[in-house]
């Protein structure tokens, strides 16, 4: 029970901050996941990722299903769940009974755009982590062959999403399925 | 339950609808935006419930509330409809989609995890995952940087070094740059911005 609202106040805490668009919960749940609580490792939270992207749905709440889940079953499933919507709808409830309409539209805009750029650099953060995490997989030495094969896959798949504006999902099944061909073939 | 008083069916009614109105949006689009786009075209367009200038004076509530998008349109399209309970309605009609489809994948995933062709599967994902952020990033820094200025950069430098080299909660950094935002709108206002 106790891990239960553990991690129901650990999803408040993260609904609370994640400002800038749905990417923007990525680094937040990482920062209180992963290195705060230590409840998963940066493979298991990549994972997490690459299933946010196949599975309809905001990445915020797909997470915080996913996290409670492996901490404490159904029940920290529905908790992390909760958790993460309680500030949102607060912060929407009271916006909307106090302000019915905003009157200082630039003053809102200022700081939105100061939190987008947060959010930019938050994403950025966590990428160069996960990047590391993808070169040296279960904290294994690095290794050039296996390195520059990382590399040519990300550049690959990043070429197929930016420049031929394919779905996240085709990739990362893609990616997915190039690797156990390769896999499969070196052992 | 019925206590024959008129407005008590009409009232359960539109909760009804709510929640699936919010149920089947959720289903279908995936996005934020794609949510609200679809939500305005159904409540606004086809069922009435709110009009145009409603929707985008509440445009703005949406956008600078925390967490996603569609639960805070939810939250403020049911309270606007049928008030409190209005807003249980909708928000719980659009996470229960997401959550029961994640419950299923969680247990399929905890089950199959240890097969050596799975984590070689999700190890390739994981490289997509990296691209994927990588070209995230790329659109939000041109969406952040468009006619702003220097200070976008200047925010995104800060921010980055506190999350790299500071071990401290992101709660301060959200704050910090809010309050810049603040400042920056004041400046400008006041015709001494940059």
């Amino acid at each position: 029970m106790a891990v239960v609202l553990q991690v129901f106040l650990a999803f408040v805490r993260i609904g609370g901050i994640v400002f800038g668009g749905a990417y923007a919960a990525i680094p937040i749940v990482e920062h209180e996941v992963v290195v705060a609580q230590g409840w998963m490792t940066y493979a298991e939270f990549m994972d997490l990722l690459a299933l946010d992207e196949i599975t309809p749905g905001p990445i915020l709440i797909n997470s915080a299903t996913f996290v409670g889940m492996k901490v404490a079953g159904i029940p920290g499933a529905i908790a992390a769940t909760l958790g993460c919507i309680t500030v949102p709808c607060l912060a929407a409830l009271c916006l909307l009974i106090l302000f019915r309409k905003y009157k200082d539209a630039p003053l809102v805009q200022s700081i939105m755009l100061s939190l987008k750029c947060m959010a930019v650099a938050l994403i950025a953060s966590t990428m160069i982590k996960l990047g590391v995490a993808a070169l040296m997989p279960d904290g294994t030495a690095f290794d050039l062959a296996y390195g520059v094969y990382v590399l040519a896959v990300v550049a690959a798949a990043f070429y197929l999403m930016h420049v031929k504006k394919l779905g996240p999902l085709p990739v990362m099944l893609g990616c997915g399925a190039l690797n156990v061909l390769v896999g499969g073939f070196l052992s | 339950m019925v206590d024959g008083s008129p407005a008590e069916p009409s009232r359960l009614s539109k909760l009804w609808a709510l929640f699936f109105a919010t149920f089947s949006i959720s289903m279908t689009a995936n996005s934020g935006y794609a949510i609200l786009a679809v939500m305005q075209d159904d409540f606004v367009s086809k069922r009435r419930w709110i009009t145009e200038d409603e929707m985008a004076d509440y445009l703005a509530i949406i956008q600078s509330s925390p967490g996603p998008m569609a639960v805070t349109s939810s939250m403020i399209v049911g309270y606007h409809v049928a008030g409190l309970a209005g807003s249980l309605a909708a928000v719980t009609g659009v996470i229960l989609p997401p959550f029961l489809v994640m419950v299923a994948v969680t247990v399929f995933y905890q089950a199959i995890v240890g097969n050596p062709y799975v984590s070689l599967f999700l190890r390739g994902m994981q490289m997509g995952v990296v691209a994927m952020l990588f070209d995230v990033i790329i659109g939000l820094f041109r969406n952040a940087t468009e006619n702003s200025g220097l200070y976008p950069f200047i925010v995104m430098a800060l921010a980055f070094l506190y999350v790299r080299f500071t071990g401290c909660s992101i709660v301060w950094l959200v704050l910090a740059c809010a309050c810049a935002g603040v400042v920056k709108a004041l400046l400008i206002g006041r015709g001494e911005g940059r």
